[in-house]
């Protein structure tokens, strides 16, 4: 598919539920001239209300794990989540902790995994795709 | 002043009440190879005060890294690790003060008055290992959050640890 | 008026702005100005210290690598070196010169992405995207050396895991000559732009009496003339071959303000001085070993074997980085703390904060470069009570020097 199919522009909203970073900076890196991902359309908001793509990254802590599925109900249907990096995935480096109840995909459910400590931006580029198609896939149903 | 220098002004203070110091001599090699110099040594937590005090004086403003503590059974261990004469190069000495206190009585005083810049390791002492910083000016919670567990401290190795909150990240399980 | 309170959720971190490591600042407001500063860091964190009681020295070194993204070299070099000085490990001069290579990679990759944090936060997107777009540059570099572009994955204990051959040498020197073109560029954008100049000079100021007792460390400490910079007080790796000294805005503008200007002129400033060692590195690299021990497995049994305790330290971008191990003959360390810069720094917040205006908050609590992740190993802020948000904030200083370029007639 191309993004010409894609009927409208991907709003995103981005959650770190306490990863080290290595992730965020190369979604940021997505952002910035040499990737970027804005001319596909894609934007980041501030508040999930607008968003139709949940980026988490992180292993979830305790503390995040309310905060995660309060930021999930309030996005409208149809939304996709999409997890970056291993340790949303899995639990990565951090699986026995005292104080992570992640991977992501027990609190959330989870449409994308961009797998990678971190993922290069080309990678998250390509979970962004599939996660548009997942979203106009949805979008249909509705 | 040299590490020696400082050892024995402090041992001048404290006499008695500092035992077990050494002096560590590191060498890093590259092309040359310089030796630094780094100060171990216990206190008793009722002297731990006054030695500080007295670095600050043989030094103002020493830095403080961190304050470093276990738990070995039956007493906490802190380690207050300080350097003084930064700001030169290869000036610089890193004095390394023991404390250990009893489980049963886990107090030392607080040394903010003396260097504001102890506060973060002081209180994460606190929440971390249970001990009781006498004097603290801030002794909420710093890391972890409200809703952890009260009497819980992750890096007790007894009763008091984490054990029952540890999970297995990898067994997964569905939303 | 009476005081007011607004607590809001203020993102801060070497992230795009959009993007959220929160942390909670609680301000007293009145007026337009701050009276009150305190910070709530109520979080999540991971327990990486408490992990690494249950793993050997060798996986450690990956999980101090999590610790943070950007400074990834700089965690596991300080492990390392407190392991290697327990052991009396000692590591080859070659390696001692690819670590510092890497380190000093890592320096302006930070700098040039805080640059560009520092830019937007004042209202400067297209200087941004200048600088992002510059520091693509350095993770070409760093990925032809280690293989990746955050997770370096380059420190073992008792050296490096991969050589820089002569192939790679000439393509670093020339990012290094790119960046000193670039380095006009960004002083004219960031120092001598009259609208920058307003924004950030006298702004946020840290005493140097504050910088002492708070033990601030790295740039926002050198800003205001306390010269501490590891390299230079405690010299290691292949820093005690080259004069590296601390960069303190004397030595740039002549006098010392330490307001965000002057964070701003340091940083700058260690990026030109890291290519200058990064050069000097390659020229003098020594031949030889690039590991202590090449056999995993006999560096594994020899280290089950260690009883001791050992510090490593490592000046980060943001300043000093602090490990302390400590081995009992066991797989696992029996101890092990963390120091990241950023821990040092909190409390350099609260006079930087105090009596600022409501606009000028967002840059003064980016300048000390928060690294959230480095600093309780996790991070998270509840949603609560908020008047302000990140967003009116960032809109507030965004006006605020569009007012400024009014009133410069620029």
């Amino acid at each position: 598919m191309s993004t010409a199919d894609l009927s409208r522009a991907l709003w995103v909203f981005h959650m770190n539920t306490g990863s080290c970073n290595g992730c965020d900076i190369e979604i940021m890196a997505a952002l910035t001239p040499r990737y970027d991902v804005e001319r596909f359309g894609m934007k980041l908001v501030g508040t999930p209300r607008h968003a139709d793509l949940l980026l988490v990254t992180g292993p979830v802590t305790r503390d995040m794990e309310a905060k995660a599925k309060r930021v999930y109900a309030q996005m409208p249907d149809p939304k996709v989540v999409m997890v970056i990096g291993n340790c949303g995935s899995t639990g990565g480096a951090f699986h026995d902790s005292y104080n992570l109840v992640g991977p992501v995909d027990r609190i959330l459910p989870v449409d994308v995994y961009v797998p990678g400590c971190p993922p290069r931006p080309e990678a998250v580029i390509d979970g962004v795709v599939k996660a548009w198609k997942k979203l106009e896939e949805k979008g249909v149903k509705i | 002043m040299k590490a020696e220098g400082i050892l024995n002004a402090l041992r001048k203070k404290l006499g008695k009440r500092m035992k077990d110091a050494k002096i560590e001599k590191r060498a890093d090699r590259a092309r040359t190879s310089n030796v630094m110099s780094r100060i171990w040594l216990t206190v008793e937590a009722g002297a731990l005060k006054e030695a500080v005090r007295h670095l600050c004086k043989i030094y103002p403003n020493p830095h403080i890294s961190v304050i470093s503590g276990h738990d070995l059974g039956r007493s906490l261990e802190l380690i207050y690790h300080f350097s003084v004469n930064y700001g030169r190069r290869f000036g610089e000495v890193s004095v390394s003060m023991r404390v250990d206190v009893p489980k049963k009585d886990p107090v030392v005083p607080t040394i903010t008055d003396l260097i504001p810049g102890a506060l973060i390791s002081e209180r994460e002492m606190q929440e971390m290992l249970g001990v009781k910083v006498d004097g603290i000016p801030d002794p909420r919670r710093l890391f972890l959050h409200p809703g952890f567990p009260r009497g819980v401290y992750p890096w007790r190795r007894d009763e008091k640890g984490p054990g029952r909150l540890v999970r297995d990240l990898n067994k997964g399980g569905k939303a | 008026m009476s005081g007011e309170d607004f607590s809001f959720e203020f993102s801060v971190g070497p992230l795009h702005p959009a993007l959220k490591e929160p942390v909670r600042l609680d301000m007293k407001i009145e007026g337009e100005m701050v009276t009150g500063v305190d910070f709530e860091l109520s979080q999540a964190h991971r327990g990486i210290e408490w992990m690494g009681s249950r793993r050997n020295p060798v996986q450690i070194v990956g999980l101090a690598e999590k610790v943070c993204g950007i400074c990834n070299i700089c965690h596991s070099t300080a492990f390392c070196r407190a392991v290697e000085s327990i052991g009396g490990i000692e590591v080859p001069p070659r390696a001692q010169y690819i670590r510092t290579i890497t380190a000093e990679l890592e320096r302006i990759h930070s700098h040039m992405l805080w640059a560009g944090i520092a830019a937007h936060e004042l209202g400067f997107d297209s200087a941004m995207h200048y600088t992002w777009r510059a520091r693509e540059k350095v993770l070409d570099v760093i990925e032809l050396i280690t293989g990746n572009r955050i997770s370096k994955a380059m420190i073992a204990i008792g050296g490096v895991k991969r050589d820089i051959t002569k192939e790679q040498a000439p393509k670093i020197m020339e990012a290094m000559e790119f960046y000193r073109g670039c380095f006009g560029r960004l002083k004219r954008i960031m120092l001598t732009d009259p609208v920058m100049k307003t924004r950030t000079r006298d702004v946020g100021i840290l005493t140097r009496k504050d910088a002492l007792e708070t033990c601030a460390v790295g740039p926002t400490a050198r800003a205001s003339g306390v010269a501490k910079d590891v390299r230079q007080d405690e010299p290691y790796a292949a820093y005690q071959d080259l004069d590296v000294r601390a960069v303190t805005p004397k030595d740039i503008n002549g006098e010392i303000r330490g307001d965000v200007y002057d964070r701003i002129a340091v940083r700058l400033y260690e990026v030109a001085q890291s290519a200058d060692i990064i050069e000097q590195c390659l020229k003098g690299m020594p031949e030889g070993k690039i590991v202590h021990e090449e056999s995993m497995p006999k560096l594994l049994a020899d280290l089950k074997k260690l009883s001791g305790e050992g510090i490593g330290r490592h000046e980060a971008p943001r300043g000093e980085v602090f490990h302390y191990v400590k081995m009992t003959g066991e797989e696992s360390p029996f101890s092990w703390k963390i120091k990241a810069p950023t821990y040092s720094n909190l409390l350099s917040w609260v006079p930087m904060l105090m009596g600022a205006q409501i606009a000028d908050i967002p840059i003064i609590a980016a300048s000390i470069d928060p690294c959230m992740s480095c600093a309780n190993r996790a991070v998270a802020a509840d949603g609560g009570r908020k008047a302000l948000d990140k967003e009116a904030l960032h809109r507030l200083s965004v006006r605020k020097t569009l007012e400024v370029r009014r009133r410069l007639g620029l």
